[in-house]
């Protein structure tokens, strides 16, 4: 048998534009389902906000004057600042006190491999912003994975700032085990144990016995999962000021992002189907009427009066590159715009083509077809399957997930009335 | 020390469909990071590893003991953004490993229907003896099932027996046709409560309720590795359903079992069937089911039930990819809100808590879904799944109840539960 859910708006896809569009929806009041094949690129992401760190000149200093002035064809021409601006403060009043920064300031984040990465809003308190001159300590539990303090520190203190000086950093290792009988414990197993304000006090005093007066104080970013006071509280013990590093996958600041966005949607009113993935969309004529989910043991059709396809780009499988050259969408079979000439060129360091390949859209983010016109008038998309921009390069993604995904739910509310 | 393949229906567990996904997966983490066991023990080291990280090192045979650890909650596959069925292949290696030497307690511990048989005609004297300390010392010595398990109440009358002799009480004539109602084990010996307010509601909505005579799904078997007993028992169950009538919906209120019928069996143990696939397809939960009613514009308005009540959505359930109905459908009733745990298993996993040596994973998997259901209650809590309810009942002291309790008090039913 099949079943039929109907509700305002489907949108499909978890990550901070499925999220974000979704949340628009249900606080203007309308009934949303979101579907989702697993948890969205939220959780593996950096838990700051990106809005635009890097272009071919170098550092952006006021990523929202280079939101104003992207290219034509760039999805933040064609949502529009206003937008990105709408869309950023909205998540920032969603998860009040969530983040600092403001969109014309780029703050440096310190990486796992001591690179000063360019992102705009960052966790409040979590972080510290560079200076010339500044004395750092990068501090690491020798039996979490992937954290190297030495190698952090060293290449931290070789690393030019914006004004041309450099922090002073050293790198020192400690031996504090998450768990009794784990050498090489993940992040998440730190953080879940700096939950527990016992194990808060023995990694403070591990902590202090190893830095020198004055010193920031950089760490992985593990302090704390799901006790909100976790980071004030290893602050206070410690008695420096605290910087997180994130780490790479898992990152416990993209998990407390997705945690407390995904909270926010439930109680906005989101239903959140997880784990079903999107099979096909039944169109009539250049509407879509439904589309069918893989719920076990029959198909669930989720009928709605609009649609945000926001599944993500070639990491997800939401777009498709296949070994005949083909690119496609894979749930609606949207035609994927593409630069011409070979999407893939054998130069490793060479910028690839194909990661600016994606969907072109509206002003309403509906994707477009022949002749430039919208394939369907209630199907809109968000986020990273829209093409145009080179998101790791740029240091771009969340911004346009939330700029797209905020045009997209103010096109559908405006459809609405 | 390693074991071949054993048994012909273990081929299935070397190769084909869960095996083939493990190419997809990208190493991501996000599983690992929502393991339910893994975040408590170290003894687990998580799906990624001893799913599709393992899986390409076992060549049909399985080494490595620490994968018995899994509890088979589902979690890692459902929040899989690539697709991969990881506790599939984790299920599958363990059937492997355990083949040959299965241990005694966990063939007893899925039989569930022989408990329920056993003990329904001698009930008082049944609970008597589960509620004795000395003897349980003496069970979990010999048998390793924990002293303090969670153990199911027996009741003096079975569902069947109840249903044979019900006649509707109908304010609403039979307009809607007939669906058939599956009660499985738990729900005909122990939880009989539950399938009664269950076959209530239906027949008030207008239906005709058929229920063949049937037994188990085979699941907690299944979950113990055992294939063979666990697809007789399913293909059983489906032949039994099916006596019922050609093409009828199939409603269940038993959370975990409706999954195995769905897409467990298939996924996990490789049966291909018609008659599994004719039953899995059919086969809805209870709350799915009134969703769609609701949808359609079937359900009657529902009397206010001014409460506040703390809800676990169980990991099988969720397993079934279709979000928790049971918010959408008891969202209907005014005045009432539902609190949902957001926790992905409450540890009991089926038999999993019942375990000596697992017993204290278990315990502390449902800590933070305990928490959750004493920190703000009207005397019950809401679940959909039976042996989770034991779970969380023992370790809480609080009365657990299926959500369809509420939806009965909400038609008219049964009187409206207030604030203890």
């Amino acid at each position: 048998m099949s079943r039929t859910v109907s509700s305002a708006t489907v949108v499909i896809g978890a990550g901070l534009a499925g999220l974000t569009s979704a949340i628009a929806l249900a606080k203007a009041g309308q009934d949303v389902t979101l579907i989702t094949k697993g948890l969205g690129g939220l959780t593996l992401s950096q838990g700051s906000i990106d809005i635009w760190g890097r272009t071919g000149a170098g550092l952006v200093t006021d990523p929202a004057q280079a939101v104003a002035d992207a290219p034509a064809g760039h999805p933040y021409a064609v949502a529009g600042a206003d937008a990105v601006r709408a869309g950023a403060e909205a998540l920032c009043g969603w998860l009040d006190g969530w983040f600092e920064g403001d969109l014309h300031h780029t703050r440096l984040v310190p990486t796992a491999v001591g690179a000063w990465r360019p992102t705009c809003l960052v966790p409040a308190g979590h972080t510290v912003q560079p200076a010339a001159g500044q004395r750092w300590v990068v501090v690491g539990p020798r039996r979490m994975k992937d954290i190297q303090p030495e190698l952090i520190a060293g290449n931290l203190a070789r690393t030019p700032l914006p004004d041309g000086g450099f922090v002073r950093a050293r790198g020192v290792g400690i031996d504090i085990a998450a768990r009794a009988h784990e050498v090489d414990s993940s992040g998440v197993a730190y953080a879940r144990a700096l939950d527990e304000p016992s194990f808060r006090a023995t990694f403070a005093e591990a902590v202090k016995a190893v830095v020198h007066e004055g010193e920031i104080v950089a760490l992985p970013a593990i302090l704390g999962l799901n006790d909100p006071e976790a980071f004030a509280d290893l602050s206070k013990r410690i008695g420096h000021p605290l910087c997180e590093i994130v780490t790479p996958p898992p990152s416990v600041p993209g998990m407390r992002l997705d945690q407390a966005l995904r909270a926010y949607a439930q109680q906005a009113g989101v239903r959140i189907v997880l784990g079903a993935a999107v099979l096909s969309a039944t169109t009539d004529g250049d509407r879509v009427v439904s589309v069918d989910a893989d719920t076990a043991g029959h198909v669930t059709t989720y009928a709605a009066d609009a649609f945000v396809l926001a599944a993500g780009g070639f990491e997800s499988g939401a777009l498709e590159y296949d070994s005949t050259g083909t690119l496609s969408e894979t749930i609606f079979g949207l035609p994927v715009t593409r630069a011409p000439g070979a999407p893939v060129v054998a130069d490793y360091w060479a910028d690839q083509p194909l990661f600016e390949a994606g969907l072109s859209v509206d002003a309403s983010m509906r994707p477009l077809g022949q002749a430039g016109k919208p394939v369907c008038t209630n199907l809109h998309a968000a986020g990273g399957v829209i093409g145009g921009a080179v998101r790791w390069r740029e240091k771009s993604g969340e911004g346009i997930a939330l700029g797209t995904a905020w045009a997209a739910a103010t096109a559908i509310e405006e459809a609405t009335k | 020390m390693s074991t071949p393949i054993a048994a012909a229906g273990l081929g299935f567990a070397g190769h084909e469909l869960a095996r083939a996904s493990l190419d997809q997966c990208l190493k991501c983490t996000i599983c690992e990071t929502q393991c339910p066991v893994a975040r408590v023990t170290d003894l687990y080291p998580g799906p990624k590893f001893i799913g599709p990280q393992a899986e390409r090192f076992r060549h049909g045979q399985s080494v490595d003991h620490s994968l018995d650890y899994c509890s088979s909650c589902g979690t890692c596959t459902l929040v899989c953004p690539q697709g991969v069925q990881i506790a599939e292949m984790i299920s599958q290696g363990r059937a492997v490993m355990k083949a040959g030497h299965m241990p005694l307690r966990d063939k007893l511990i899925s039989q569930t229907v022989l408990m329920g048989k056993a003990m329904t005609p001698v009930a008082p004297l049944a609970n008597a003896a589960l509620g004795i300390k000395p003897l349980r010392v003496v069970v979990e010595a010999t048998f390793g099932i924990h002293r303090n398990a969670p153990m199911p109440h027996a009741q003096s009358q079975s569902f069947e027996a109840w249903f044979k002799k019900h006649r509707p009480a109908r304010t609403t004539e039979a307009t809607r046709g007939k669906v058939v109602f599956f009660h499985g084990c738990a729900g005909n010996y122990f939880e009989v409560a539950t399938s009664k307010y269950a076959v209530e509601v239906l027949e008030h909505l207008g239906y005709e309720v058929l229920v063949p005579s049937h037994g188990c799904c085979g699941l907690a078997q299944q979950s113990n590795g055992l294939f063979d007993g666990a697809t007789h028992d399913v293909l059983k169950l489906c032949d039994d359903l099916r006596s019922a009538g050609k093409g009828l919906t199939i409603v269940s209120a038993s959370g975990s079992c409706t999954g195995m019928l769905k897409h467990e069996a298939h996924e996990i143990m490789g049966v291909k069937d018609e008659r599994l696939a004719d039953v899995g397809s059919r086969i809805v939960d209870i709350m799915e089911f009134l969703w769609t009613l609701h949808q359609a514009g079937e359900l009657p308005e529902f009397a206010p039930i001014n409460l506040s009540v703390p809800y676990h959505a169980p990991c099988q359930l969720k397993g079934q990819r279709m979000g928790m109905p049971a918010l959408d459908v008891l969202g209907l009733i005014p005045g009432l809100t539902v609190r949902e745990s957001g926790q992905p298993c409450c540890g009991i996993a089926g038999t999993y808590g019942l375990k000596k040596e697992k017993y204290a994973v278990a315990q502390a998997v449902g800590k933070p879904v305990f928490d959750h259901m004493l920190k703000d209650n009207p005397g019950f809590g809401l679940c959909d799944t039976e042996t989770c309810r034991w779970q969380i009942g023992k370790s809480t002291g609080l009365r657990m109840e299926h959500p369809i309790y509420l939806v009965h008090q909400a038609l008219g039913l049964s009187p409206v539960s207030t604030a203890a």
